[in-house]
């Protein structure tokens, strides 16, 4: 593999994890957060709140699946290679 | 610590006072309800996305979903068990359920056998179970 290729697509790879990691980091902060003081507020509503908890989450993580995704296939399958 | 202790007994105390329904197993019923809806969803689109694809392309093609679609339930699984020890045991939610996919495109890039787009689209099986769970949320509301 050409070296510039390879430097340019682990430093693009660490970018496509950080990047992608820190809005849903914050949103997943924010969401689990108030679902703990939701639950301690009613604790007869916690089977509904964590189970909005969870596809709240699920569909967050998806998004830093995205990045991780990228993230793997240029160390490890690159198409530039 | 005591603080802690005296405030837990006072709450326990009012909310037996104001007969609150204390029982979290109770409350918790219709959050393992909607794991088990949301495990029996995946699962079925993953027979019914195995099925197209192995009749679309091919069986190896198939397969590869197929390994892609499984870690995507385990994943949701492991998601719902650290989302259930939220609060309880954890102070934030874990992310063990990354390295499984981590592990699970890594082995599919190493592989010659493995193709990383089937098993990548297979592991979002799960999230195409999710919105239709969501649409049948909105829909019977």
């Amino acid at each position: 593999m050409d070296p510039l290729v390879a430097s340019a697509s682990v430093i693009a790879a660490s970018l496509a994890v950080g990047l992608a990691a820190i809005g849903p980091g914050i949103g997943q902060g924010n969401a689990s957060g108030k679902a703990v003081e939701g639950i301690a507020r009613q604790p007869e509503a916690e089977g509904k709140i964590r189970g909005t908890l969870l596809l709240t989450l699920a569909f967050m993580e998806s998004l830093t699946i995205y990045g991780l995704v990228i993230s793997l296939v240029l160390l490890f399958a690159n198409p530039l290679a | 610590m005591d603080e802690n202790n005296d405030a837990t007994e006072t709450n326990s105390e009012a909310a037996v006072l104001g007969g609150l329904p204390l029982e979290p197993d109770s409350s918790m019923q219709e959050y393992y309800q909607l794991q088990n809806e949301l495990l029996l969803l995946s699962i079925s689109l993953m027979v019914v996305g195995f099925v197209s694809v192995w009749m679309a392309y091919s069986l190896t093609t198939a397969l590869n979903y197929l390994i892609g679609a499984c870690s995507g339930v385990v994943y949701l699984k492991l998601l719902a068990r650290s989302v259930e020890k939220l609060g309880r045991s954890a102070s934030k939610v874990s992310k063990n359920q990354l390295a499984l996919f981590i592990g699970v495109i890594v082995v599919a890039s190493q592989l010659d056998q493995l193709q990383i787009v089937p098993v990548f689209l297979g592991f979002l099986t799960y999230k195409a179970a999710l919105i239709a769970y969501m649409f049948k949320a909105l829909s019977t509301t």
